[in-house]
């Protein structure tokens, strides 16, 4: 389990975390390095209950990576069973399909300070009572 | 006549017939002054069996009952109030047809497309799940009613004539047929018909009312064949009684559940209720062609579901066409928004319910089950678990079908829908199956959505895996740094770094 301070520290959301400004000069210094690869903010859903915090939320991944590879990583750094639901949702809303590369869903949905933001959740259960 | 409370209404099919009107006196405050208007006691002279059968138990275990049960039924949520409205000026859509209510017969083809779904509630009283005290899924159960529901459709389209429909369906109650908004004041009052169903006066035998008196030939031929049916019908329903050994009762369900974690009284989800069906269709014998796949991560793997679907008792890829293809329910789990369902993906849940090949969506409001069998206009039509009905005794020849069925269809907005469902199809051979992805595949581009919210792909999942990857990448997976060291202290500060992938 993470500690204490840090799960704190990652239940505030990135982007409150840090200025507009810092986070365009992380992207710009990152893509100078790096320009066949795109960066990537993922957050755990605020309600999510039943998936495990992620230890990262910052991803540098390559364009070629398709939907599925990247979520067959994020589930394997969870250690989820194929059957557990996993969803990946761009900006908090859509699904992505999961034949597209990382560059195309970048190129459609990133933030204007040039990260994607992608919030992770599984489903909701049902029951009354 | 006016409204009826639905519970009213549905005891008078169930086997507790004999209770009604002591219970109706006894019930809560809230539901007396329906007492008076009440069109209950419409097939009283149908249950004079089920209701010796009822038998005499204490009076007081008997009051008890009925006060548990009317307890039950504000508490989870059954809506006491209120008719369900429909438009007569637009189309009310169920699983893939559709009615404009403007006519008698129309009304009476949405009447029995709607009453001739199969309807699992909540049941009480059954035998204890093992290891478990539980004897009823009242409060938890609603998510796997819905599952129960969604097979249920998925096995009349299965073993059923085309476009069955149950010869002895109850008339549609507490519904209202209204012309809504009308636009042009010249059509509005072109519509001179009154509101049916609820317009038949109690004790008017069931079907001289309703049956138009033009009754084709052909509609006569086919209610012979659905009456024929009527056997497969009762099996069908035996497969969901709430026994140890059905094969798809809450029993089994629930005892296949625990593989995933889950045990009575849990809630449950629709991802989760989608594999529990697909380990209960795999494990049971009582159908040998027809199974179920469970998309993985919001794609269908066409490969993988021919796999499923080949019969041929070798796998060579010999003519496949030629070799016999089981029947295929297909269940896709998704999550269509974050907090709540995102509006942009309205319009394909209606373009899905709109296919033949649907056999309707497990989801609900928050934390409330329903089984969605078709919309109208900006809401959704749907089927309630919600409803603490006595069990059933299944193995009895000729048991009710009537707590099986519902006769009061509900409405709710889209907007109140929960994200998470399951959407279920069904293909019956391989031809039928190539044109469901395609007629699939076009409804899910509508979505104003840029992505559609799920995909068929060419192929098995392991071909686009991780392997494919890492094999043809030059940046080995090793890039990828170790998940939580131990070292606390130096983790503040590399958790603002960046993984490599």
């Amino acid at each position: 389990m993470p500690p204490f301070e840090k799960s704190q520290l990652q239940s505030i959301p990135f982007k409150q975390r840090k200025s507009f400004v810092t986070r365009k000069q992380e992207v710009a210094g990152i893509r100078a390095k790096f320009p066949n690869k795109v960066p990537v903010i993922i957050e755990r859903y605020e309600r999510e209950k039943y998936l495990p915090p992620l230890d990262k939320t910052k991803f540098l991944v390559p364009h070629e990576l398709t939907m599925t590879q990247f979520v067959t990583i994020i589930r394997n750094r969870m250690a989820l069973l194929p059957s557990q639901a996993f969803y990946l949702l761009i900006n908090s809303s859509g699904l992505a399909s999961m034949s597209l590369t990382m560059a195309q869903v970048y190129n459609d949905h990133q933030d204007d300070d040039g990260f994607l933001y992608m919030t992770y959740a599984s489903q909701e259960m049902f029951g009354h009572g | 006549m006016n409204s009826v409370s639905p519970s009213a209404v549905q005891y008078v099919g169930g086997v507790m017939q004999d209770e009604l009107v002591e219970s109706r006196r006894q019930q809560p405050q809230q539901q007396q002054p329906l007492e008076r208007q009440g069109s209950f006691g419409l097939r009283l002279p149908q249950n004079d069996a089920s209701r010796e059968a009822a038998g005499e138990p204490d009076e007081m275990d008997k009051l008890k009952a009925k006060l548990m049960s009317a307890w039950n039924n504000v508490k989870y949520g059954w809506t006491v109030k209120s008719k369900t409205s429909f438009n007569k000026n637009s189309p009310v859509i169920v699983l893939g047809h559709s009615y404009l209510l403007n006519s008698e017969d129309e009304v009476e083809r949405f009447r029995l497309a709607f009453v001739s779904r199969i309807w699992l509630t909540y049941r009480r009283e059954f035998p204890q799940l093992e290891g478990s005290t539980w004897t009823t899924d009242c409060g938890w159960g609603c998510m796997l009613r819905s599952g129960q529901m969604l097979l249920a459709q998925g096995l009349l389209v299965h073993l059923m004539p085309r476009d069955w429909v149950w010869p002895d369906a109850q008339q549609l109650t507490d519904v209202d047929f209204e012309v809504f908004r009308p636009r042009s004041p010249a059509r509005a009052a072109g519509v001179p018909i009154p509101s049916f169903g609820s317009t038949r006066a109690p004790n008017t035998p069931e079907k001289s009312h309703s049956q138009a008196p033009r009754t084709s030939q052909k509609k006569r031929a086919e209610s012979v064949k659905d009456r024929q049916a009527e056997p497969v019908h009762y099996k069908l329903l035996t497969w969901f009684g709430d026994q140890p050994p059905a094969p798809f009762g809450i029993h089994q369900l629930v005892e296949i559940g625990k593989g995933s974690g889950k045990k009575a009284g849990d809630w449950y989800g629709p991802s989760i209720v989608a594999h529990i069906l697909r380990k209960a269709m795999a494990k049971t014998s009582v159908i040998q062609n027809l199974a179920v796949y469970v998309a993985q991560d919001c794609t269908v793997y066409k490969e993988d579901v021919a796999r499923l679907c080949d019969m041929s008792p070798s796998q060579s890829p010999a003519d496949p066409a030629s070799l016999g293809w089981k029947s295929v329910i297909i269940l896709v789990p998704v999550r269509l928004g974050g907090e709540s369902l995102n509006p942009s993906y309205i319009e394909c849940v209606k373009n899905i319910l709109k296919l033949d090949c649907c056999i309707g969506i497990i989801g609900g409001k928050p934390k409330h089950s329903l089984y969605f069998v078709g919309f109208q206009d900006e809401q959704l039509l749907y089927l309630d678990p919600h409803y603490c009905q006595p069990v059933v005794d299944v193995s009895q020849a000729n048991f009710s079908l009537e707590s099986f069925h519902c006769s009061s269809p509900k409405k709710m907005p889209f907007n109140r829908m929960d994200p998470s469902c399951t959407v279920g199809f069904y293909a019956k051979n391989k031809k039928d199956f190539e044109s469901l992805c395609s007629a699939v595949s076009m409804a899910l581009a509508s979505s104003k959505e840029k992505y559609p919210i799920f995909t068929f792909v060419e192929g098995q999942s392991q071909d686009y895996g991780l392997e494919g990857h890492s094999s043809n990448h030059s940046s080995p997976p090793a890039h990828i740094l170790p998940p939580a060291r131990p070292g606390l202290s130096s983790n503040r500060r590399s958790s603002d770094e960046f993984v490599f992938l």
